[in-house]
């Protein structure tokens, strides 16, 4: 009788345990509309991870749902870190390989990590909403997701662990000699005063141009030629750090410099065009391995990359010089989207590349349309707006935020230190985790209105479908028949760079079931318009099959009875329709 | 017992080889492979040879090192061959040229390091050597050249059975094409507006097997080293690949040239040309972002290189300079900033003509004269009449001229061309920059201090950064270094400083004022103009 009770005790442990460690019992807990109830899978979307805890939670995602998740590594980083991807889809319906895809990555800027965020909540929303959100269901049934939440896993771990500001590292972490001196990366920031931060350093100075705000010690305030100063004055000596290599200056070889953004193959130029770029396109290995990865797969036809800070929804051109590639038809489908976007994301504006932020060669959504074909957004996530749910922003917003919303959480406050090289400074300012990283109280929220606008995107892929297959005999055992391939959504098969230099191979309409004397595409059914293709009548050529349109494709076909017809389109999948 | 014969059988074959019999023809990948494994085995100090990886049809692509033993610490230059794969003649002479310098001016290797390539198409180069020849340029990738998503449907057909791709002409009132007048074999587009009409189609030599109407537009195509680089690099056009820098070899080499800090200067040979004829400035082009003019001041270099060569390889009338996007050559100055030179080497020259024949100005046609006058017989298919399945109502006839023959003169000629260019190279070397401190002169002023002054003099004619070169990240600016002993400190003036250029036999004057007493050494230079040291006492 003890053993079975203790037997029932340890059992019924083991039992309830995993529901103890996720929090609640299914019992105990009231659904949020929008948000997987009750998951497999718990995840605080309130912190960051690092590219091992970005790993971890990969895993655990595809463990608990091996029919929605394949897991693999798309390539090793420079310091061999795996670079994660899940393929997320319904793999119980219809070929994995030939669903329209769409590709989701992050955190190409070192600094920029919201985007692993970003990105995992996304696989984690598909995965745990599958079985009750009806929109998901349909999504995967129609569509893959391949999703790398970092691809830059070491300067991500970086950024976390080692000494550095808001705005480093942005390059990866091939070593470069920045300085000309034939030293690589040798002298870097250095964290004075040990808070994980790379801050500011002040001196106090009878010469400086800075005192302190009298109403908030952590500000400083620049003093104007007519002032009459009678504080104490300061001069600014710039980020914490010491001249390591004794040359003379402080911090001039940092990481890099290299611009992983700046190594991708359209309209790609050297480094003295085109500050960052590296030895030539895809030299460093991440990119490298994310550009093999979209080459190998075709039916990417929307894509979406994560960058940090601004509320921007981005779309190209990057560069002045590469406007005439951004054509009218394309454009009207990236408005269309961006459009909405910005309605999805409050604060966020939707802009081009080259006129609203900088003009640019080499970047990675320029590759993805321009190399590719491929619609592509760059958000720059996270927007001062968030704090107060309204646009101002400036420096007093910042200050204020940091004391009333993060309870002084972000500030270091200033303290003195015994510098080699400037003797006695002090040393304080924001932390590396704020002004550009999301706040955690703000994060899920940030993850989830980005992921439902890469999902709009995604929905707006190609949808095709045999709409009609119709036969009409000619006498003489000759049939007509006319198929109609209808594409219900907004984005065609083709976007127009993609037709302008043949991307990609065009669509190709068959039919199966008989003998094919003659094959035609129709232009204008009415007045029987037609274009006939002369060599392999039974497989039609089909430039592209627009957006939110049908076309026609017909065959003259002597015998036979069971006709099938066949849509293979490279980013609009692979269906077939018998007569 | 046999396995100790086989070397001394391998030597015998190299002795045999070289000796016994002259070479005849071009060589292929294995006797090119053979040839430089011996030269390095003659000269194991002087030479080393590395395989930088291999290409799809795999063929290695080898980096032949010459230098003193200490190659990087010298000043280098860079030798390509095989950048176009129609040009075999490159890449024999970067083979030759290295014996050259090892056999003849093993010298030149105290002052300056090459790093040659002697062949970065080896598989198209091989077509050559095949039963069909053809002018293959493309690597061994599969490509969809016409990208209609089936892959080498339609390649060329040798006709008339002579194992040569030439070209078909078809009499017909539509075409754009007749005869030239100065050349009755050679087919030239009529010119409309001086009046002429066509009545001939031309193709090369195939059938339209998937009858789109275009002849051969997708056959074994590969990815052309020539077209893949990053200088204007032609989108989507056959040949060039997904993306620049998208094929193994061209990976290989750009990551070899990016990481050799000392290369000042890369001869390329292939089909541009800046040594006959220089690069012209043109300020609009210089001063946009996207720079595409030599810079002013690379074109007055330039243009003392070109003469240069035009003295020492006594070559004229060389063909127009070709570039197409994506080449070797338009990287080599616009993204790699060196001292870049190009030259075909060899071009049929003009005949000087009488009263009846003229130099005519058609280059198929001069080529022809020159053959001509050469009494070289196998460089043209005269035109015979096929049956052709595209045209079966309609005269269609096969001819053209021999391929590969326009661009690599016989193979007896070579060693001249080879000479020559050796000693093109060896001129280079001789000027290249090379920093040297000169007027060393110490004033004590007392109580401790010194002053030093110095000039850093580069006795170079070659300046030791080109204009493009001291925007570019790839070349090292001067480092000017003082190592102070113990209780010595600088008072006035950099422990450490950089140069952006020294022009060339031009200098640059350095001072300090030193406080302290012992050995104070001086270091100046950069890996591509060598490091000069010294030491005062103070």
């Amino acid at each position: 009788m003890k053993l079975n009770i203790y037997t029932i005790t340890v059992l019924s442990f083991l039992f309830f345990a995993p529901l103890f460690v996720t929090g609640q019992s299914s019992n105990d807990i009231f659904r949020a509309a929008g948000t997987p109830h009750n998951p497999k899978v718990s995840i605080a979307f309130n912190k960051y991870y690092t590219a091992e805890g970005l790993a971890a939670l990969s895993k655990k995602i595809a463990d608990a749902h091996p029919n929605l998740v394949k897991r693999k590594s798309i390539g090793k980083s420079t310091k061999g870190r795996d670079i994660w991807m899940m393929a997320i889809t319904d793999y119980s319906v219809g070929d994995p390989d030939r669903k329209p895809a769409f590709y989701v990555d992050g955190n190409i800027h070192s600094n920029e990590i919201q985007g692993g965020e970003i990105c995992t909540y996304t696989a984690w929303y598909l995965t745990e909403g599958f079985k009750d959100i009806d929109y998901i269901k349909e999504m995967l049934r129609d569509r893959i997701f391949y999703i790398v939440p970092t691809i830059n896993p070491d300067a991500r771990n970086d950024y976390m662990k080692e000494a550095n500001t808001p705005h480093s590292p942005r390059a990866g972490l091939i070593a470069l000699d920045d300085d000309s001196d034939g030293l690589f990366d040798e002298d870097g920031y250095d964290d004075l005063d040990g808070d994980g931060s790379i801050t500011q350093m002040r001196r106090k100075s009878p010469n400086g141009n800075f005192i302190i705000d009298p109403q908030d010690p952590r500000r400083m305030i620049q003093i104007s030629p007519d002032d009459i100063v009678t504080a104490q004055r300061y001069e600014f000596l710039g980020n914490e750090g010491i001249d390591n290599d004794g040359d003379g200056r402080i911090n001039e070889d940092v990481y890099g410099y290299y611009d992983p953004n700046r190594d991708w193959g359209w309209k790609w130029q050297p480094d003295y065009i085109q500050r960052g770029a590296y030895k030539y396109p895809f030299s460093a290995p991440e990119t490298r391995a994310v550009a093999d990865f979209i080459l190998k797969h075709p039916n990417i036809a929307g894509a979406q990359s994560y960058h940090n800070s601004g509320g921007m929804i981005l779309r190209g051109p990057g560069a002045q010089e590469d406007v005439s590639t951004y054509n009218r038809a394309d454009i009207r489908i990236y408005d269309a989207i961006g459009k909405k976007g910005a309605e999805l994301l409050p604060g966020y504006r939707y802009l081009t590349v080259y006129k609203d932020l900088y003009s640019v060669f080499g970047g990675e959504l320029d590759w993805f349309y321009g190399g590719r074909g491929i619609y592509t957004f760059s958000n720059e996530i996270f927007t001062s707006y968030a704090y107060y749910k309204k646009n101002n922003g400036g420096q007093d917003e910042r200050y204020k935020a940091a004391k009333d919303l993060l309870l002084g959480d972000a500030f270091t406050k200033w303290k003195s230190f015994n510098h080699p090289t400037f003797g006695e400074i002090e040393i304080g300012g924001f932390k590396k985790n704020f002004g550009r990283a999301t706040p955690g109280f703000l994060l899920e929220e940030e993850c989830h209105r980005n992921m439902v606008f890469t999902f709009y995107h995604a929905f707006h892929m190609p949808h095709l479908s045999i709409d009609a297959i119709t036969e009409k005999s000619l006498g003489g055992g000759l049939k007509e028949i006319t198929a109609t391939i209808k594409n219900d959504r907004l984005i065609p098969t083709h976007a127009s760079q993609d037709l302008k230099y043949k991307i990609e191979r065009p669509d190709f309409v068959s039919i199966s079931g008989g003998k094919v004397m003659a094959g035609m595409i129709v232009n204008n059914d009415d007045f029987n318009v037609t274009t006939e293709q002369k060599t392999n009548p039974e497989k039609i050529k089909v430039e592209n099959i627009p957006g939110n349109s049908v076309i026609k494709v017909r065959w003259i076909v002597k015998g036979g009875s069971k006709y099938k017809v066949t849509v293979d389109s490279a980013k609009g999948g692979y269906i077939t329709k018998s007569l | 017992m046999k396995k100790r014969l086989l070397p001394l059988i391998g030597c015998l074959s190299i002795l045999c080889t070289s000796v016994l019999f002259s070479q005849q023809d071009y060589r292929n990948s294995n006797q090119i492979n053979s040839a430089l494994r011996a030269l390095v085995s003659r000269h194991s100090s002087n030479a080393s040879l590395k395989s930088l990886t291999k290409t799809i049809g795999n063929k290695d692509i080898w980096a032949l090192t010459l230098s003193n033993g200490k190659a990087d610490n010298n000043p280098a230059i860079a030798i390509v061959g095989g950048v176009e794969g129609n040009h075999l003649l490159g890449v024999e002479l970067t083979v030759k040229l290295a014996e050259n310098i090892l056999n003849n001016h093993k010298d030149i290797l105290e002052n300056t390091t090459f790093y040659i390539f002697p062949n970065m198409s080896p598989d198209a180069t091989e077509q050559y050597f095949r039963k069909l020849k053809y002018e293959r340029i493309g690597n061994a990738k599969k490509t969809d050249d016409d990208r209609d998503g089936v892959v080498n449907e339609d390649g060329y057909e040798d006709l008339n059975n002579d194992n040569l791709i030439t070209l078909i002409r078809v009499e017909d009132p539509t075409g754009d094409y007749k005869v030239l007048e100065d050349d009755e074999r050679i087919m030239v587009k009529a010119d409309t507006k001086k009046g002429e009409k066509g009545n001939y189609k031309v193709f090369s030599e195939g059938i339209d097997n998937d009858h789109d109407g275009v002849f051969n537009e997708d056959g074994e195509g590969g990815v052309a080293f020539n077209k893949n680089l990053t200088y204007n690099f032609p989108y989507f056009k056959p040949g060039a690949g997904e993306h620049p820098v998208s094929e193994k070899e061209h990976r290989a080499l750009l990551d070899f040239l990016y990481e050799k800090w000392n290369v000042f200067s890369v001869l390329t040979f292939g089909p541009a040309n800046n040594l006959s004829t220089p690069l012209k400035y043109n300020a609009p082009n210089a001063k946009k972002r996207v720079v595409t003019s030599i810079l002013k001041e690379d074109e007055n270099l330039n243009k003392f290189i070109s003469e240069t060569y035009n003295k020492i390889t006594e070559t004229k009338e060389a063909p127009k300079s070709i570039t197409k996007g994506g080449g070797f050559f338009e990287w080599s100055y616009f993204h790699f900033g060196k001292l870049a030179m190009s030259t075909p080497a060899w071009w049929p020259s003009k005949i000087k003509g009488d009263s009846i024949t003229k130099p005519s100005k058609n280059p198929k046609a001069s080529f022809l004269q020159w053959a001509n006058e050469e009494g070289i017989t196998d460089v043209f298919v005269d035109w015979t009449e096929i049956k052709h399945p595209d045209f079966p109502n309609q005269k269609v006839e096969v001819g053209g001229i021999v391929p590969f023959k326009m661009l690599n003169p016989p193979y007896q000629k070579i060693d001249t061309i080879a000479k020559k260019h050796t000693d093109f190279v060896l001129e280079i070397a001789k000027i290249q920059p090379s920093v040297s401190f000169n007027n060393l002169k110490t004033e004590v002023l007392g109580s401790g201090l010194t002053r030093i002054t110095v000039d850093l003099y580069n006795s170079g004619l070659i300046p030791t950064h080109t204009e493009m070169g001291t925007r570019s990240r790839w070349l090292r600016k001067i480092n000017v270094r003082l190592k102070l002993a113990k209780g010595q400190e600088v008072i006035s003036g950099n422990k450490f400083q950089l140069i952006d250029a020294i022009g060339e036999d031009d200098t640059m004057q350095l001072t300090w004022l030193i406080k302290g007493k012992g050995n104070l050494q001086i270091e100046a230079g950069a890996p591509h103009t060598g490091t000069e040291k010294t030491t005062i006492k103070l």
